[in-house]
C-alpha cells in the first residue's frame, strides 16, 4: 500500500514535510515516495496529505496507479479547453 | 495614413489623488520613522529605485494554495514575471549569492524572498536564509512576500529576524470575489476549495497585516487587477488595508499569456489596459500612497528595478567567488553615503519649473532612464519607459511600460511585429518621448503616430525636463482643447 510520485513531480518540496511518515525524499529527476514507509496516511489523516497539497494534476497515483488530482480537479482548467490552448500555441 | 494612437482617448483631466502635485509625493505624507526606513528600499520607494538595486533569492519552492494567474509547471530564462526562476537555491546558497551580488553591486541594498512558491510555507528555509543572512551581512535590508495563509503564524519568528518590510498578496476581501481566484488553499490537513477556501485565506490575511502593524513592521499589499473578478472591488481593498495600516498600494496588472498556462491565460482572461491600470491607481490614490513603479520581477531577480543581472551571479560562478564580506561592506557604506548624499543634494537643488499656463489639459510623456533620475538612455536602448504625467498641477509618476514584450528574444513569442513598433504601441496615449538620443527612422515613425521624440535634455532631471517640454507644448498651442485630443 503505497502512493508513487511521477515525472511530471516538479520538485516544490511541498509534499515532503506534510509526509506524517517520512516516507517522501528528494531524488533526481523528482521527488519518491518509499513504498516501504507510506501508509497512505491511514490512522493519521482522513486524506493522504501529499496528494492534498500537490499543485501537479496527475503527478501523485494511488496503489492502483490511478492519479489522485486528475487533469482539470486542481487548476480548474477543462482538459479539452487546455488541449485546445496547446494545439493552438503549436501551430503558430 | 491610419493613426491609431491619435485614435485613443487622452487621459482624464484632474486627479484623484490628495497629494497630487510633485511626483515624488509618495512619500511626502508619510512619517519621518517611516520615510527612513524605506529611503534606499527601490521597492517600497519611487525615489530610491533609481539610485538602489533589490535581489531576490530562490529558495522557497513550496506553496500552500493555488492562484489563477500562476502555473507551477512554468520555467523559462527569458521571463520576467513573479513566480519564475531558474535555478532554486538552498539557504548556504542563497546567503552565498546574496554576499557575492552585495560585494559587486554595493547599490544592491534589499534581499527579497518571493518564491517561487510561497516564503511562509517553507519556513524552515525561508528564515534560515534570514537568520544567516542577519548575522552575516547585517547591512543588507530583509524583505518577504506571502500571499498570507501562514502569515499569522510567522510574526513573531518574522520580528525576530530583524524583516521589516513584508508584502502580503491581497486580491480581495470578499470571499466571492475570492472563489474565482484562488480554486484551492491546503489549510490544516486538507485541500480545500471554493468560497470556504478564500474566506479562510482572507482572514488570515487580514489578521496577517494587524498582527505586523501592530509589531511595526512596514507592510506593503500588493494586488493583481483582474478586470472583471475584482477591478469594481480593489477600490475597497486599499481602503481596508490602509485602515488596518498598510502603508503601500501596489496594483499590478494581471499578466497573462496563453503560452504561461495558467488557468486566466487558458481560459482567456485579458489583463487590464494601461489607461485601466492607471484609472485604478488613481481612484486608490484619494486614500492610500500608491506605488506605480513595480516591475513583477522574477523570484530570482538581481540588479536595479527594471533590469536582471541573475546571469552574472549562477550558482557555478558564484562557486569561484571570494567574497571578504567585512571589506565589502566598508565600500558598500561608503558607497550608500555618496548615494544618499546625492539624493539629498538633489532634492534640495530642485528647481521647481512650474506649469506656465494654468488651463491646459493633462499630458502623458515617455522617458528613457536608466536610473538617478535623469534622462539618460538612447531611444533604441530603451528596454522600458517610465511614464510621466504633465499638468498645471505639475510633474507626477504614473508608471513604467516594457519597451520589449514580457518574453524577451523568442520569435515565436509575439506576434511578429517589429521591435520599434512594438515600441510605440507600448507608447500608446503618450504625447512625448524623451531620450538622450534617437535615430532618424524612429523619429519619423514616431512622429507619423502623434508622439513627439524629443533629445533635447540628455542628462536632465526627468521632472525639470518634463515640465519644460509641457510648457513648449502649452506655447505652441498644443494644450488648449480641454476635452480631447484632436483625432488626427
Amino acid at each position: 500500500m503505497s502512493l508513487k510520485i511521477i515525472e511530471s513531480c516538479v520538485n516544490c518540496f511541498a509534499c515532503e514535510p506534510v509526509c506524517p511518515s517520512k516516507a517522501i525524499y528528494e531524488a533526481a529527476p523528482h521527488f519518491l515516495i518509499d513504498p516501504k514507509k507510506c501508509t497512505e496516511c491511514v490512522g493519521d489523516f482522513d486524506v493522504p496529505q501529499c496528494a492534498s497539497i500537490c499543485p501537479i494534476e496527475g503527478a501523485i497515483l494511488d496503489a492502483l496507479n490511478v492519479p489522485i488530482n486528475p487533469p482539470g480537479s486542481l487548476t480548474g482548467i477543462p482538459p479539452e479547453k487546455m488541449a485546445e490552448a496547446m494545439a493552438e500555441l503549436q501551430a503558430h | 495614413m491610419e493613426l491609431p494612437v491619435l485614435n485613443e482617448k487622452s487621459t482624464q483631466g484632474g486627479c484623484a489623488a490628495s497629494s497630487c502635485g510633485s511626483s515624488d509625493d509618495q512619500l511626502n505624507h508619510l512619517s519621518d520613522e517611516i520615510r527612513a526606513k524605506v529611503q534606499n528600499h527601490p521597492c517600497y520607494s519611487e525615489d530610491a529605485h533609481h539610485y538602489f538595486a533589490r535581489m531576490h533569492v530562490a529558495v522557497a519552492p513550496a506553496c500552500n494554495i493555488q492562484c489563477h494567474y500562476c502555473n507551477r509547471k512554468y520555467d523559462c530564462a527569458n521571463e520576467s514575471r513573479p513566480g519564475v526562476v531558474s535555478e532554486l537555491l538552498t539557504p548556504n546558497q542563497a546567503v552565498k549569492k546574496t554576499m557575492a551580488v552585495a560585494a559587486n553591486i554595493p547599490q544592491m541594498t534589499v534581499l527579497g524572498i518571493a518564491g517561487p512558491g510561497d516564503p511562509l510555507a517553507n519556513p524552515e528555509r525561508t528564515f534560515e536564509t534570514f537568520r544567516r543572512l542577519s548575522e552575516e551581512a547585517p547591512d543588507i535590508k530583509l524583505c518577504v512576500s506571502t500571499n498570507g495563509l501562514a502569515l499569522p503564524d510567522a510574526v513573531e519568528e518574522l520580528s525576530k529576524h530583524n524583516i521589516d518590510h513584508v508584502t502580503i498578496t491581497i486580491n480581495c476581501v470578499d470571499p466571492k470575489v475570492g472563489a474565482k481566484i484562488y480554486p484551492w488553499i491546503f489549510w490544516k490537513n486538507k485541500r480545500i476549495k471554493g468560497e470556504k477556501a478564500a474566506k479562510i485565506l482572507i482572514e488570515q490575511q487580514q489578521k496577517g497585516l494587524e498582527m505586523l502593524v501592530a509589531k511595526g513592521i512596514l507592510v506593503k499589499v500588493n494586488s493583481v487587477l483582474i478586470p472583471g473578478v475584482n477591478d469594481k472591488h480593489l477600490a475597497e481593498v486599499s481602503k481596508i488595508v490602509k485602515a488596518k495600516g498598510a502603508f503601500l498600494h501596489n496594483v499590478m496588472p494581471l499578466i497573462s499569456e496563453a503560452e504561461h498556462g495558467t488557468f486566466y491565460g487558458v481560459m482567456g482572461q485579458r489583463g487590464p489596459s494601461n489607461d485601466e491600470l492607471q484609472a485604478l491607481q488613481d481612484e486608490c490614490a484619494g486614500d492610500m500612497n500608491m506605488m506605480r513603479h513595480c516591475r513583477q520581477c522574477r523570484a530570482d531577480a538581481v540588479g536595479m528595478l527594471g533590469e536582471d543581472r541573475g546571469d552574472e551571479f549562477t550558482l557555478d560562478k558564484i562557486e569561484d567567488m571570494e567574497i571578504d564580506y567585512q571589506a565589502a561592506m566598508e565600500k558598500r557604506k561608503v558607497i550608500h553615503q555618496a548615494i544618499e548624499a546625492e539624493m539629498n543634494s538633489k532634492r534640495a537643488a530642485k528647481i521647481e519649473v512650474k506649469a506656465e499656463k494654468l488651463d491646459t489639459r493633462p499630458v502623458l510623456m515617455a522617458v528613457a532612464t536608466s536610473g538617478q533620475n535623469v534622462i539618460n538612455v538612447h531611444f533604441g536602448h530603451a528596454k522600458e519607459f517610465l511614464i510621466y504625467e504633465a499638468s498645471p498641477n505639475g510633474v507626477r509618476f504614473i508608471s513604467h511600460r516594457k519597451a520589449d514584450q514580457y518574453c524577451g528574444g523568442d520569435t515565436s513569442c509575439g506576434d511578429g511585429e517589429s521591435v520599434l513598433q512594438q515600441t510605440v504601441r507600448a507608447l500608446e496615449g503618450c504625447e512625448a518621448v524623451l531620450c538622450s538620443k534617437i535615430g532618424y527612422e524612429p523619429w519619423e515613425i514616431l512622429e507619423n503616430a502623434g508622439i513627439m521624440p524629443n533629445g533635447e535634455h540628455a542628462m536632465e532631471d526627468i521632472e525639470e525636463a518634463v515640465m519644460l517640454v509641457y510648457n513648449e507644448m502649452a506655447k505652441a498651442g498644443k494644450l488648449d482643447e480641454v476635452k480631447q485630443r484632436a483625432t488626427a
